[in-house]
């Protein structure tokens, strides 16, 4: 049977719930209604906060904080296919724990290297992203990256920045992680005005480039290794990589 | 003509660029709310030069200018380059602007030596006090100790900064001699004991600290690169060897002929996975060669270590500890950990291994899983060093600088 959810985590709390209630034999799970549907029969679940928050209790019941962690962070690699993945994961985990560490399994092989993945692209934002400094001191900073990982950067860049505000724009998930003195929060951006920059910034930006240039060892020079290290989809916003 | 701040970056990030140390994981998180900068324990890179290169830090030296002549150097006073320095202000406020802007992570501050080395030191922390004082900035610092500047000031150093290190620059006190004869190894390690003792009267762990080596200037062999690395380690002076292969910058009548001279690559990578050997998987520097030998270039250090080991082999992957399974060539940290895991529950064959993803190229020679022997391939030395060139996987690219990133590993 095929499961139609609308894509949040409450969707998918509720639909591990009527999975479970009423014993559904799942074949796929989708965010969007197929084009055509063949001979399988097919299924809406429609997002419920009661059940949501029943499995939600379940799940905080039975799994390790890690493994609670693991749960959300698998839900946040919004692009590849991991809620099928994910219910196997529950469902081991209500049926016997001790079985969730087992990576011979294919389902939790392909978890955890799904977890290992999101952390890695995670940490390589933390390096890669880069704010600019905007006419009232707030640093900005856009991002388009394979999984949903704004929370992640928030958090960190929270630490970091002290006082300063700071926003983290995802643009094509149309999020943005805000703070300022008064807030601290994730908020979807319908749209958003092109920001005035503060008159330093194109001068810092020049200066980056320009020790980024005189950084590199013109006998070691190696363009292959390099695009190794940073991929050409991470060089959108790194000015140093523009001409 | 008075320069730009641009035409000094330039400058002195292209003469600080030859020191390879670029990693600033190892330190604890040390966030505090509300204030400027925090560090992160396994290091982030911020970019990748041209060459390949990890940028975390803004590496630069305060000043170019030099009253040493050491012959490897583009800095030495003998040199006829153009002369810069920063005011240590407009460096801490590049800094912190670079830092807000997510360009790096630190800074990585060394010089050259100016009118004397206590003054040249003072320099140095004149700019840190700004960090940390004025700016409250908890980043990281990674500060060059000057060799011969006065215990106070490498105290203050210690105090301020995440890191402190002085390079060795050459293996040997020969070639120091030959090649920078204004230093000695004395004078190199001084500032090293000074920041692990003054560290060590503080809290029982000493100071992080680095150093560098130039690879290929001169004619030490790796046994005795090696060997000193190795005591280093043992004696709590450094956590760190960074090795550099030889780049000619200078003509000199002791130095290698540049037209002739291409940077020993393929030789520094073997010398980092040694040294990896040496600080991760339990080895000891006899171990990994006999006197006075090089590094295999067609071999990586473990697999030549088990070729030349082969009574120690096979190994059983379901029965081996940890220590054990590190040493299969092939199977590292991260491999070793995950037949841990996995042989909880079952058994290990050859097939569950290719599905845990355990690369098996070199590995398959070495190991029993199970019922699974390579059989096709007898242990005999010859037999395997010939199935493991046929396989054409043994050459591996000299693209290793710094892995740490990865591995969380210092």
């Amino acid at each position: 049977m095929i499961l139609l959810y609308d894509g949040s985590f409450e969707g998918f709390l509720s639909l591990v719930y009527e999975v479970y209630y009423e014993k559904l034999q799942v074949s796929t799970i989708v965010k969007k209604m197929p084009g055509s549907l063949l001979f399988e029969r097919f299924h809406e679940v429609f997002t419920d906060e009661a059940k949501a928050r029943k499995v939600l209790e379940g799940i905080t019941k039975q799994f390790t904080k890690e493994q609670q962690r693991t749960i959300f962070n698998i839900f946040l690699c919004d692009t590849r296919e991991h809620e099928m993945a994910l219910l196997e994961y529950l469902r081991i985990g209500f049926k016997n724990p001790k079985e969730l560490r087992n990576i011979n399994n294919a389902h939790l092989f392909y978890i955890q290297n799904l977890e290992k993945e999101l952390l890695c692209l995670v940490h390589k934002m933390y390096g890669f992203t880069r704010f600019e400094e905007l006419d009232d001191g707030t640093l900005y900073a856009k991002i388009e990256t394979k999984f949903n990982i704004v929370p992640f950067l928030g958090d960190h860049f929270a630490k970091r920045l002290g006082k300063i505000p700071f926003i983290i724009h995802d643009v094509k998930r149309s999020l943005a992680f805000v703070k300022n003195d008064e807030l601290r929060e994730i908020r979807s951006i319908a749209s958003f005005d092109a920001p005035t920059y503060s008159s330093d910034e194109e001068k810092f930006k020049a200066l980056w480039k320009s020790f980024f240039k005189a950084a590199a060892v013109e006998s070691r020079y190696n363009p292959k290794l390099q695009q190794n290290w940073v991929p050409l989809l991470y060089r959108t916003y790194m000015s140093e990589f523009h001409a | 003509m008075k320069l730009t701040i641009e035409d000094k970056l330039s400058l002195l990030a292209g003469s600080a660029k030859y020191d390879v140390s670029c990693s600033s994981s190892g330190s604890e998180n040390n966030y505090k709310t509300g204030e400027l900068g925090c560090t992160h324990n396994s290091g982030i890179c911020h970019s990748f030069t041209s060459d390949g290169r990890c940028v975390s830090l803004l590496k630069v030296l305060l000043t170019n200018v030099c009253i040493y002549d050491c012959a490897y150097c583009i800095n030495r006073v003998s040199n006829d380059t153009p002369r810069t320095a920063f005011t240590p202000r407009e460096l801490a406020e590049l800094t912190i602007n670079f830092y807000k802007r997510n360009y790096i992570e630190g800074l990585f501050l060394s010089s050259g030596i100016i009118k004397n080395e206590d003054h040249t030191m003072s320099l140095l922390l004149q700019t840190l006090r700004i960090l940390r004082h004025e700016y409250r900035f908890n980043g990281y610092i990674h500060v060059k100790l000057i060799p011969g500047a006065s215990k106070e000031l490498i105290e203050e150093a210690t105090l301020l900064a995440h890191r402190v290190s002085s390079n060795i620059e050459l293996p040997s006190s020969k070639s120091l001699a030959l090649l920078a004869p204004d230093k000695t190894k004395e004078k190199l390690l001084s500032p090293l004991k000074h920041a692990r003792d003054i560290t060590m009267e503080r809290s029982s762990k000493p100071i992080s600290m680095s150093t560098q080596m130039i690879i290929g200037a001169t004619s030490e062999s790796d046994f005795e690169i090696l060997k000193l690395s190795s005591s280093l380690y043992q004696k709590a002076l450094l956590k760190r060897v960074y090795y550099s292969a030889y780049i000619a910058v200078n003509n000199h009548k002791h130095l290698p002929v540049p037209e002739l001279s291409k940077p020993p690559l393929l030789r520094e990578h073997r010398l980092y996975q040694a040294d990896w050997l040496l600080r991760f998987y339990g080895f000891s520097y006899d171990e990994i060669l006999s006197e006075n030998q090089n590094l295999d270039i067609q071999f990586d250090p473990k697999t030549f270590w088990a070729l030349s080991n082969l009574h120690l082999f096979p190994i059983d992957v379901n029965r081996a500890p940890q220590e054990i399974l590190v040493r299969i060539p092939g199977i590292g940290i991260r491999g070793a950990l995950k037949i841990l895991q996995a042989r909880r529950f079952k058994q290990l064959s050859f097939e569950d291994l290719v599905k845990l993803k355990i690369s098996l190229k070199k590995a398959r020679y070495f190991i029993i899983a199970g019922k699974d022997f390579h059989r096709s391939t007898s242990l005999y030395e010859e037999k395997i060093k010939l199935a493991l060139i046929h396989q054409g996987s043994n050459i591996i690219q000299p693209t290793l600088f710094d892995t740490s990133i990865y591995t969380g590993e210092l």
